[in-house]
Order: structure tokens, then sequence, then C-alpha cells
């Protein structure tokens, strides 16, 4: 059994391994080896399109992750005191966000999107004052934003619940029976409880928006996410610039970790 | 005609390649290379005449702000231009590279793409007119575009009704590229071409993802129009592209690096693509098939909505530069339309069977017709083709 | 908010959490999908886009990317218990083999990989599949014309790779849970080892199992990055159909058609999953959900 496991964990990193290797290459094509060399970190961190790209994809996954995990949140506690088909109704829908294919809600999102726009902006030009450009409403920031939000929504909707369901009941009672305020129930009571499922919802929300590539690269109009802009690469002739910002991506994610994992540790102290 | 060097000795026309490819590369400043091929004194006396080829200065371009992105194909530009360009007028460029004028339609029909500039092709201006989705230039500001210089049969496209909506890049043909070493029955034809797919060929070709020259290359094959939207030639044509399905490598536009690694043999391929495969892989061949293929000119174009417009016609006015446009060529190894540029171009290259091929092969290609970009038969041919 | 019977019932706090959740699922959920079901009744505007129209003709069309279903429905599941058969026996070596102080640190290098961008995961495939990976190695030892990459298996293989540690982790984690009393008490009554796991270990980790098991599922159904990278164009998945028609043929109507039908199936083929893992399931009425 421990050689299995060798063996994935070779399975999975060998090609790690082979992008952070040709990552260093001081050739021009990412299939030949042809010595080593840092030059792709400087052309990589000193191309403004890498930058804006990392950039983009950074502010869109927090502001999903912050989002969907107040959404997601408020959601999964006001569910509970939801009866009935108006329950059956959102259950459904949380379901449908969930399971509905990323290539199906980028399309439709984009199809519906644009449609509304293209009808909503002339409108908006006719009523809008002289003199000021009118607002035109387009695929950008917002769009991709809320395209992600809704899966994530529902996936902190999931998780938050199952650890609500999880929960010892008698202490919310016994909060009560001492007086406290609602609220003072749930910040005390309630909030520490939930709070593990609420950070996993955080950091997967935060994953699945700065990974995700297929909803972006429908939805994000000009705006160009860092899978986005890798995916581009890919197409114009790969070069080992791909590779050295797969690398610095993973080692911020390790050291991130690290970090965390030093964090927790010095606070439990198991 | 021999180019005079410092010396006023001529320099032989191999040093002048010599030298023309440490230009390209950047290895060499273009002073340095002036100097030493003679081309300097050249310069000195046309640069009165025309004033575009001497340097400019950075500061003569005003406020263009630091962006551009512009949509065009992959292995198409050389580098050392666009970063010159770059250090010029601080524009950044970002470059998205697509493998086929459809996807660049869709794109641009659902709106909101960004882009500044972007490389149509000859048979899609048309389409592009008709759905507002690009601009009329403004020639003022293109002052390095000189129409007379461009070769009619290639420039015409770019005017629609009496409107110049883009300038052109470069011509081409499209034919297959085919690795000597492996392949050693000589196809000449689209028949060939096919026949090698299912035969010796088995598992090592590539065809284009799009339906232009994937579909036209079966048409010809059968002996019918580059061009048909004919429902039962396009009928026979699906026929032969999903038998021979199984025994392809791959379906895609970027056929590049499968040539390369030696995992494919022949493919669909641009001869500007051939050229650079050539000049690193001398076994490989560039066809012009016997019966039929496409003939094209790229152009360069604004669309309707692009945000950095002084950018853009900077950019493009800066690659109509004829100096700039035989630098170009020199790496992605397409022809140029322009014939100052050609002038530019060392002899060895203007006698390359590859770019300028002989008179008789050229006239069996066709121009694509803008009807093949929106014919929904041809659209649902390859698209059942890739699915089946 | 949870409350006890005692207080009058108030509506208001319900509704206002949950307020921007439901304009969220009217926005970004319900009014796609509506407009995409419209849209399949639809015919193609000449150049491409939408024609309002009311037709089945694009319903009809489907038979035309039916191998494209056939790949997905098949691709899917196969994928799905291959990386559930590959990512178990790995779950329950770290959930139950491994020291505490080594289990979150084997576990978190399982998903690193996950961390670097998938596509460039599966790029670095198409190196190790090609002419100069695995193959050039095989011809070093004799095996000539061994061609992997471009292939059905390459794409399985990209699969796998791609989805394993999303099956790792639900699995470790249900694992996780059982309490160890069981497996000694089972081991007291005299079970043999291989009994313990049919009785005990298996079915108190099929939630786990279930769970993990529909992520990889429902992700695969829509996939296209991997077919695409390392299929060479030639496997093609709905995924990859529903991109051709919106990207080149730029035929909307039948997009939507094939959206729709892909929804349609997803519901079906989840829904029956679902009762089917439920009502094998002993325990609480722990919601899946």
């Amino acid at each position: 059994m421990r050689l299995y496991s060798i063996a994935i964990y070779l399975f999975l990193y060998v090609p790690i391994f082979i992008i952070v290797l040709f990552s260093f290459n001081a050739g021009r094509h990412a299939s030949e080896l042809r010595g080593l060399s840092l030059q792709w970190y400087g052309k990589a961190l000193a191309n403004p399109f890498v930058v804006d790209a990392f950039v983009t994809s950074l502010v869109v996954a927090l502001t999903v992750a912050i989002l969907s995990t107040l959404m997601g949140t408020a959601a999964a506690l006001a569910l509970q005191r939801l009866k009935g088909t108006l329950r059956i109704l959102f259950d459904g829908m949380i379901y449908i966000s969930i399971m509905i294919p990323g290539i199906v809600i980028g399309i439709a999102t984009l199809v519906a999107l644009v449609t509304v726009f293209n009808f909503l902006n002339p409108l908006l030009a006719s009523v809008w004052p002289e003199g000021v450009k009118p607002l035109k409403l387009n695929m950008g920031y917002a769009t991709v934003i809320a395209a992600h939000t809704l899966f994530t929504m529902s996936l902190v909707i999931i998780l938050v619940r199952a650890r609500i369901v999880g929960m010892d009941r008698t202490l919310i009672e016994a909060s009560t029976d001492l007086y406290a305020t609602p609220w003072r129930t749930f910040y005390q009571i309630t909030l520490p409880q939930i709070f593990p499922a609420i950070l996993s919802g955080f950091l997967l929300s935060f994953t699945f928006s700065f990974d995700d590539f297929i909803i972006s690269f429908f939805v994000a109009g000009a705006n160009t996410t860092l899978p986005v802009y890798i995916f581009s690469s890919i197409r114009r002739g790969i070069t080992p610039e791909v590779n050295a910002i797969g690398t610095m991506v993973l080692a911020v994610s390790l050291i991130l970790l690290m970090t965390a994992q030093y964090l927790l540790h010095a606070r439990t102290n198991r | 005609m021999s180019k005079i060097n410092k010396e006023n000795r001529p320099i032989t026309s191999e040093k002048l390649m010599n030298e023309f490819h440490r230009y390209q590369k950047g290895s060499i400043t273009r002073r340095h290379f002036l100097e030493v091929t003679g081309l300097g004194t050249a310069m000195t006396v046309l640069g009165t005449a025309m004033p575009s080829l001497l340097p400019r200065k950075a500061h003569a371009f005003g406020n263009l702000g630091n962006r551009l992105v512009f949509a065009t194909w992959p292995n198409y530009h050389n580098q050392v231009n666009l970063d010159e360009f770059t250090k010029m007028t601080g524009v950044h460029l970002q470059m998205n590279a697509f493998g086929s004028n459809e996807e660049m339609l869709a794109k641009l029909q659902a709106g909101g793409t960004g882009w500044d500039v972007f490389v149509p092709t000859n048979y899609t201006i048309t389409n592009y007119v008709n759905l507002g989705l690009i601009q009329p230039l403004d020639l003022s500001r293109l002052p390095n575009y000189d129409g007379s210089a461009n070769d009619p049969m290639f420039a015409k496209p770019a005017t629609v009704n009496g409107t110049v909506y883009c300038v052109p890049k470069n011509w081409g043909t499209t034919g297959f590229i085919v690795n000597t070493k492996k392949i050693k029955s000589s196809p000449k034809s689209w028949k060939d071409f096919f026949d090698v797919t299912m035969g010796a060929g088995s598992g090592h070709t590539i065809v284009h993802d799009y339906q232009l020259t994937t579909i036209g290359g079966a048409l010809c094959a059968l002996g019918y129009s580059f061009n048909s939207i004919d429902p039962k030639e396009l009928a026979e044509a699906e026929a032969l592209l999903i038998k021979s399905k199984p025994h392809m490598f791959a379906i895609t536009s970027d056929y590049q690096p499968g040539m390369r690694s030696g995992d494919a043999w022949m493919s669909i391929c641009w001869n500007g693509d051939a050229t650079q495969l050539k000049n690193d892989l001398p076994e490989m061949d560039y066809v012009i098939a016997t019966d039929g293929g496409e003939i094209w000119t790229d152009f360069y174009a604004i669309p309707k909505d692009a945000p950095h417009l002084d950018a853009a016609y900077a950019f493009i006015n800066y690659l109509q530069d004829p100096y700039i446009q035989a630098r170009e060529a020199s790496v992605h190894g397409y022809a140029p339309t322009d014939s100052r540029a050609i002038a530019l171009q060392p002899d060895s290259l203007g006698s390359d069977p590859i770019l300028h091929p002989a008179a008789e092969l050229m006239n069996g290609l066709e121009f694509g017709a803008a009807q093949t970009m929106t014919d929904p038969v041809r659209a649902e041919v390859i698209a059942r083709f890739k699915s089946a | 908010m949870l409350d006890n019977e005692d207080s009058k019932p108030n509506h208001w706090p319900t509704a206002a959490l949950l307020m921007p959740t439901t304009m969220w699922f009217v926005f970004m959920l319900i009014l796609p999908l509506i407009v995409i079901l419209i849209f399949s009744f639809g015919e193609r505007a000449a150049v491409g886009g939408y024609a309002a129209s009311f037709t089945f003709e694009q319903y009809a069309n489907l038979p035309a990317r039916l191998k494209a279903f056939q790949n997905t429905m098949i691709f899917a599941p196969i994928g799905t218990l291959l990386s559930l058969f590959m990512a178990y026996p790995l779950a329950y070596y770290l959930a139950m083999r491994v020291d505490r102080r080594y289990k979150f640190i084997l576990l978190v290098l399982v998903i690193v990989p996950f961390w670097t961008s998938l596509l460039i995961r599966t790029y670095a495939w198409i190196f190790i599949l090609g002419g100069r990976g695995i193959p050039l190695m095989l011809e070093w030892i004799g095996i000539e014309g061994v061609r992997l990459v471009n292939t059905p298996g390459a794409v399985l293989i990209g699969i796998v790779y791609g989805y394993l540690p999303l099956m790792v982790f639900p699995i470790f984690v249900s694992l996780e849970k059982i309490d160890k009393n069981l497996l000694e008490a089972s081991n007291d009554l005299g079970g043999t080892p291989f009994k313990t796991f049919m009785q005990i270990t298996l079915p108190l980790s099929m939630l786990g199992v279930a769970t993990g098991c529909m992520l990889v599922f429902i992700l695969l159904m829509g996939e296209f990055l991997i077919p695409a990278f390392l299929g060479g164009g030639k496997v093609f998945f709905i995924g990859n159909a529903l991109v051709d028609l919106f990207l080149q043929s730029r035929n909307w109507p039948f997009g939507s058609a094939v959206s729709v039908t892909l929804v349609v199936i997803m519901l079906i083929t989840v829904s029956l999953y679902m009762r089917l893992t439920m009502r094998t399931k002993t325990g609480r009425d722990e919601s899946l959900m």
C-alpha cells in the first residue's frame, strides 16, 4: 500500500516537475531544454499583461470569495427557517447551480447578458443627460464576478448548512434561556461552530474563481484573467514564460499554505 | 543588382543574408547593418525621398496610452519589431492568437472584445462591413501606407463600396507541408494528400480546424472548386473527410509544434509557416497542390469600438513602413504586397519558390470567397467532421 | 436566525438574508437558462447568431452530434470510476495508516498540483506523451512507433490526472471520521481485515465516495480543455461541440439546444445517482447537499 501511494505521488508530480524544470529553459521552445536560465521569470514579471492578468484574477477571486461567503452564510442560516415549496424551490436552485456544467453557464450567461445589454444600451443612451458619456453595459469585471459567485455561493450554502445540521442545538437553547439576544447567540455560539465551514467555503470559492478558465473565457470580455492569458499563450506558441507563471503561482500558494500551517499550529498549540 | 558596402566593394548575397538574419534577430543594430551592407548610403539617398525610412524619435508620437490589444495568427510577427514599437512609443502590446477567421468573427459578434487591431483575411472583409464590426480607416493617419505601391490583385478586398477598411499585411498561399524524411512518395495534389493520409502517412497528418482550408482541400481532391457551397459537392467532401479522420494525427491550425516534434509528417500549411519550418528543418517540403488551393491576403484592420484608437493607428502605421515590413517578412516568411518592401528584401528571398511560386502553380489557386464564411452548410460540415 | 419556538414568526430577517441569494439565482441562473431555452427554439441568423423563430429543428438536429454525446457519456463514467479506484487506496492509506503528524502535509501534497493551472498541467502531459517524452524513452529500450498523444487513452490519463485530487479529498474526509473503536470492535469480534473493510469501513465511507464521484462526474460532463489538448481535436466531447458551435459555426440556436439537452441529461443522471446512493446508505438523514 505504501508503494502504491508513492507511485501515485510520483504520477501527480512528474508533470509538475517538468513544468518547473522547463521554466528555467534557456531556449525558446517549451519542448526542448537548452540549458538553464532565469530569463523567463524576468520576462513574465516585466510583461504588463501577465501582471494585469494576475491582478485581475486576484481581485475577482477575492471579491467572489467575500461575496459568496457573506451571501452563502446568510442564506444557509435563513434556509433553516424555510419550509414547504419555497424550501424545495431554493434547494433545487442550489442544486442546479452546482450541477450545471461550467461551459453551459458560461455560454448561457454570455448569450443572455449580450442580448440584455444590446437591448438596454440604446435605451440608456437615449435617456442619458446631454453632454455626459452614457453608461455602456459591457462584459467585464462585474460579469465575471457575478458568474463565478453563482457557483461558489451555492457551494458555501452547502458547506455551512451541513455544519449547521450537525450542530449541537442545546447550546443555542441554553443561550436563549440565559436571555441572550439572537444576535449575541449567533455571534458567540453559532458563528464559532460554523466557522470552519465558512472558512473552507471562503478558501474553496477563492480557489475556484482564481483557477477558473471556462466561465472566464466566455464572460470576462476585454479583461483577461490569468488562466485565460495562459490559454492564449498556449495558443500563440507556448514559450517557457507560461511555465514561469505556473511555477510562480505554485510557489506563492505553497508559501501561503506554510504560513497558514504555521499560524494554525502556533495558535492551537497541539 | 549588387549591394555596395562601405569600402565600395560589393558584398556577396550570402553575407547580406547573414547580416540580415543577425539584424532580424536583433543581434546587430540597424546602423551596423546599414553600414556593413552599404545600404546606409542608399538609405540616405532614399531617405530624403521617403522620410518614413529614417528612424523616428519617440516624442513625435504624443500620448498613446500604454496598452494595445491585437488579435492575430500564430507565428505571424517579428518580436523584434514589436519590442521596438514598444520602446519607441511606450505602448505595451498584447497579442491574442487565433486559428481561424470564424473564431475572430464569433468574438467580435459577441462584443466587448477590447481589441484595437486585428488581422482579417480577404474573404471576411465584406462580412465585417455588413455586420458593422469594422471601422473605415482614416488614411491621413497612415502616412506610411502607399496605396499605389500595393499589388491591386492582393489589395482589392480592402476597399468596400469605395471606402478603405484595412491595409494589406502580406499575401500567401495555402498548400501542404511534407516531411520528406518520413514520407517518400512526393505527394503533389490534394488527392495525393488524402491518399497518403489514409496510406503511408496514417496517424501522422494534420488538417486545419476551420472550414475554408480543410473543406477546400477535400473539395479540390474531388475535383471541385475550393470555394464551393454546392450541397452535393459538400456532402462528398464531408464523406472524404470523415473517412480519413481516423488516420489523422490532429485537427488544429497550430500545426508547427506537431511537425517540429516529428509526431506529424504532413499538414495543411500556409507558406510562411513552411518557410519557418524549412529554415530549421531542411527536410520539410512545401507543396502547392496541382488540383487547387488558396491564395489569400491578410490585412490590418480596426474593429468598430477599439478603445485605443490613437495607439492602433500608430501601430498600423509603424507596421506599414517598408523597412519594418521587410523585417517582418524575414521572420514570418510571407511575401509582402508592398513593392517598396519587396525591393528591400534580399534577392534570394525574391527567388524563393515558397514565397514567390511559379506562375503556373498560382493559376489553380483561388481567393477565398466571402460566402464560405457565412454559409451554414459549410459550417455544419466542418462541425460534423470534428464531432465524428 | 435560529431561535426557539416561543418567539413570534418574524419573516423579515429571513427574507432579508435570502434576498441577495435570490437575486443572484434569478439573474445569473434563471435568466440565462430561460434565454438559451428560448434560443434553442430559434433559427441561426444568416451570418451566425440568433434569429427569432419557433421551430423544433434544432432539437431534430441533435443526432448530428451523437458521437460527442456518446463520447462524453462513455468517458465521464469511466474517468470517474478510474479516479475512484486510484484515489480510494491513497485516501485509505492517508486516513488509516499514516502517522498523525504527517497526515496534513501529505494530504496537502495531493492538492498542491491542483494549484498549478489545469491548462499548464495538461500541456505538460502533451510533452510527456508526445514524441519527446515516453515514446522516446520506449524507443531507447527498443519499442518503436508508439503513439500516445492525441488518443482517447491520452484523454483518459489527462482526466484522471486532473481530477484525482478532487476525488481523494472527500473520501479522505469521510474515512477520517470513522470511529477507530468500531474497527477495533470488529477485530475483537473475530472479523478478518477484509471483512472489516467490506462491512464497516467501506459503507461508512460511501458518503465521501458519493460526493467525490458526483463532483468529478459533473465536472467531466462539461469538460472541453482536456479532450482539446490531449485529443488533438479528434476527440470531441459535448463541451467541445458547444465551444465549436458558439465560436466557429456561430450557430447560437443549435448550441443552445445542445446546452439544454446537456443540462437535462445531467439533471436526470445526477438525480438517479443521488437516489441510488441515498437508498443504499445507512444512518441518519444526513443531507448530501
